[in-house]
């Protein structure tokens, strides 16, 4: 039986592999036809990625918030709950984190930091609480309804920040106390000088490893796939389905809540409206890449981080949005090897 | 002349020969059934036959021809066809719908109707399949369902059907009425295959028997030199002494179950229509009828997943175990292991390692005599009748008081059968109760202390353990008579 997890790896490696050669083949093709050199352009990518500690530092700064959105939603989709709603749920989560850390400084840290990461991951939880009460009680759709919160919350924050909290003319909230931020890399490794990556990344690693657990270890686990599987054959199994939905839901959206620790505790210091950028999409394909295996997650967001640290090094050459096309045929060419791989070898056994 | 010839037919899963140089030949015109232990490979071997699996080696001739299947698609241009035991209908369309789906008479864009409906009104006047062809699939049972299925392959003009297990689901008369079925298509010139566990389904209708036995044919009979003491010890290899356990009544026989006068209604319909029935410790509760009268709402009301709108139901334990009636949709995750579908009901686990599954897999699997090729195998791919026997192994290790089993040994063979039936035997010794449903009755027979018959939800006669006793042959057919008249409700004078 250690025979078949040694397959399905080397099965994962080579699917992996190809994928990444087709991709780079594509993209070539692609810079070619707007008139530019592809060997030029991944030499720059590649020169400024892993050529220093602050490009690395930087490409794993954008790695950390797609590790914890990733995990997160990894935990509703082994229930098959496809929970569009993280970039709404992650902007309150951490809008309320910023208010919080800024209006509670008088705190002592050890209570400042639970309440912070408490009331964040509470706001966030409740986001995801309407849509999945709406799907268990009136059996309405998920994927409308979390569509529909993302909007509401988006306005939400905007009518909070301009109508309470903005600092005067921008969309962001007041700085918090310099003593709350959290430390940067930097302060402990040289290696990472002038790059924004922040102890979070560690938390995020820890992150994934606890959900990883969860899901895969755990009773619990186990019966939010079950439920993700077979709803009947879990009921029958004598699962109460509706909680572990309902749980499955609160705890992936209450989790988004915890990028608010890189981007406004461990970076800027403050909220700033529009900061996630698309974020809780983007973290929906890190998740499906990886077959919603959070140590897969770990992989597949370096890897989107890379691209996308790399596509701001050739932003002078090429427009930027270059690497979106990248993460796109990312995305579709390691879902189509997949599966002529997986039936390859399954012909094969 | 052979319409099938399977020479030297090899198919692995891992490490398993799940066909292991197989010898099949069908003759032309003829009823063939296929025997053997579960796992021995015959589902594996139809498939191969349908174009599902593509064998290791091995060569399929189809009316002496040498065939290649790359899908079903090319078995079912041979006018092959393969009667699966998982049924594969669109539940929302009407019994026409689904049969034309994919085999659709175009006129121009539009789909003819008329013409469909003509042909398959006439298959089914011709097969007297009494089916009406504009009932939603969704209303109709277990038999109707399967005619439908038939309907799709008389439909594509099959000359070669495969049944894997067709009998497994049907109660006694209904079989009675699938057997007439397939003679009939026998004496018109279909090939027919079926698989089956039962001996005594065999001798009825078989022209020509093969045995398999750990992915290898290892007998081949026809019906004029077939000895079924013979082919049962074929089937094992060697026979197992019986070791059918007696009954020992405990005196305690405390209710353990009480349920008066329910009404359930489901989705507008009325499912249990004020049923009484008492279970109690150290009894058999068996309940006969055809299914759909209302044995799956007593399972669930039993198990807790029902609201009656009125009646009572008081259970003294909360401790079940429910072997539901269909396994694949209720009782697994098929996606999950052996061990892993087998810890996801035991309560007092929480932290699930990979050790604690490889042990409690080890551990069912010899204590059941589970044949798997791998432990982290998905439940789907294992055999019929293994499945069954992991649920079933699952619900007992769980040491619940109160058993509520539906077809237990549906899909599984002999020996395991007999094993399944003594192990019921040993619960009820220990003060268990058991409440089974079967559409077998002389398993119910077999097994019950008293006799419940279900017709339209509710119990209409019950056969106390006095009237069971009696032991004279002809008193058990007199019995059996009564009780398939009570099933299919009519009345009987007593
Ligand atoms: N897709 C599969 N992957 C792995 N193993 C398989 C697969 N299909 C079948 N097997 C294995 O091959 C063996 C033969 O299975 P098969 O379904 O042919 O048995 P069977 O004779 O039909 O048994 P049953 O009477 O229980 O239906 C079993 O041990 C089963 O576990
Ligand atoms: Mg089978």
């Amino acid at each position: 039986m250690e025979l078949r997890l040694k397959n399905k790896l080397r099965e994962n490696i080579i699917s992996i592999t190809i994928s990444l050669i087709l991709t780079l083949f594509i993209t070539s093709v692609i810079i070619l036809l707007i008139g530019k050199n592809p060997f030029d352009i991944f030499g720059i990518i590649i020169s400024e990625v892993f050529g220093s500690g602050y490009g690395l530092g930087q490409a794993l700064f954008k790695a950390t918030p797609l590790i914890i959105t990733g995990s997160a939603l990894a935990i509703c989709f082994h229930a098959s709950l496809f929970n569009i709603g993280a970039e709404g749920q992650l902007n309150l989560g951490a809008f309320v984190m910023s208010l919080a850390a800024f209006y509670f400084s008088a705190l002592p840290a050890y209570l400042l930091f639970p309440v912070v990461i408490i009331l964040g991951f509470a706001v966030s939880a409740f986001w995801g609480y309407i849509p999945a009460i709406i799907k268990i009680k009136k059996g309405v759709s998920e994927v409308i309804t979390t569509i529909m919160m993302n909007f509401i919350a988006m306005a939400l924050i905007n009518f909070l920040l301009i109508e309470f909290f903005a600092v005067k003319s921008t969309v962001r909230t007041e700085k918090i106390a310099d003593w709350i931020m959290i430390p940067k890399l930097s302060a402990y490794f040289q290696f990472f000088q002038g790059s924004s990556v922040n102890l979070t990344f560690f938390i995020a690693l820890a992150l994934a490893f606890a959900v990883y657990f969860m899901l895969y270890k755990t009773k619990f686990g186990y019966y939010i796939k079950a439920v993700g599987f077979n709803e009947t054959a879990a009921k029958y199994i004598g699962i109460k389905n509706n909680r572990i939905m309902l749980l499955s839901f609160l705890i992936g959206s209450g989790l988004t809540s915890l990028v608010g620790l890189n981007f406004v505790l461990g970076y800027k210091g403050y909220y700033e409206f529009g900061f996630s950028n698309n974020l809780g999409f983007t973290a929906i394909a890190v998740a499906l890449l990886a077959k919603n295996n959070p140590i897969g997650i770990i992989f597949t967001s370096l890897l989107f981080g890379m691209l996308d640290y790399g596509g701001l090094t050739v932003n002078t050459v090429i427009p930027k949005e270059i690497m979106f096309v990248v993460q796109a045929v990312v995305i579709l060419s390691i879902l189509s090897v997949d599966k002529i791989v997986n039936n390859y070898f399954q012909s094969k056994d | 002349m052979n319409s099938v010839e399977l020479i030297n037919i090899s198919k692995h899963f891992g490490s398993l020969m799940a066909n292991d140089g197989i010898n099949l030949k069908v003759r032309d015109n003829s009823v063939h059934c296929i025997i053997g232990e579960n796992g021995a490979g015959k589902s594996t071997l139809m498939k191969i036959l349908f174009g599902i699996y593509r064998p290791d080696s091995g060569e399929i001739r189809v009316n002496g021809i040498p065939a290649h299947f790359r899908s079903a698609h090319d078995a079912i241009k041979l006018k092959i066809g393969m009667l699966h035991q998982h049924f594969m209908l669109v539940e929302d369309f009407s019994v026409i719908e689904n049969v034309i789906l994919g085999n659709e008479l175009s006129k121009g864009i539009t789909l003819d109707f008329d013409k469909s409906r003509q042909a398959i009104t006439g298959l089914i006047e011709k097969y007297n399949l009494s089916l009406n062809p504009d009932s939603k699939v969704s209303d109709l049972n277990v038999s109707e369902k399967q005619k439908t299925e038939l309907l799709k392959l008389l439909y594509r003009q099959s000359e070669i059907i495969i049944f894997d297990e067709p009998t497994a689901v049907l109660s006694p008369v209904e079989v009675g009425e699938f057997f007439k079925i397939i003679t009939k298509f026998r004496d018109e010139g279909k090939t027919i295959i079926v698989i089956t566990h039962k001996l005594k389904e065999v001798r009825e209708i078989a022209d020509d028997v093969t045995v398999l036995r750990r992915g290898k044919s290892v007998y081949s009979v026809n019906r004029e030199s077939l000895d079924i003491d013979v082919l049962a010890k074929e089937i094992v290899g060697e026979l197992e002494p019986a070791t059918a356990l007696q009954k020992i009544n405990m005196g305690n026989n405390d209710i353990a179950v009480e349920i008066e006068n329910i009404v359930l209604d489901k989705g507008g319909v009325r499912k249990l229509d004020g049923l009484n029935m008492k279970l109690r410790k150290g009894e058999v509760y068996g309940v006969c009828g055809v299914e759909g009268n209302g044995q799956g709402e007593i399972a669930d009301l039993i198990f807790g997943l029902e609201k009656y709108s009125s009646g009572k139901f008081i259970t003294f334990s909360d401790l079940i175990s429910l072997i539901p009636d269909d396994r694949i949709e209720k009782g697994m995750i098929k996606e999950f292991s052996v061990g892993e579908n087998v810890i996801l009901k035991n309560k007092n686990i929480n932290i699930i390692s990979k050790n604690l599954i490889a042990k409690t897999t080890s551990e069912i699997v010899s204590k059941y005599d589970i044949r798997l090729s791998d432990y982290n195998a998905p439940l789907q791919s294992l055999s019929g009748g293994n499945q069954q026997k992991v649920i079933f192994a699952r619900e007992i290790e769980l040491d619940n008081d109160i058993l509520v089993f539906a077809h237990p040994t549906r899909g599984v063979d002999i020996n395991a059968s007999a094993f399944i039936h003594s192990v019921i035997i040993s619960e009820r010794n220990k003060g268990k109760t058991v409440l089974l449903i079967s559409s077998d009755l002389d398993e119910i027979f077999f097994l019950a202390d008293r006799i419940g018959v279900l017709y339209k939800g509710k119990i209409v006669r019950e056969f106390s353990s006095n009237e069971l006793s009696s032991k004279s042959e002809e008193d058990v057919d007199v019995l059996l008579e009564k009780i398939g008249k009570l099933m299919i409700g009519i009345t009987v004078e007593e």
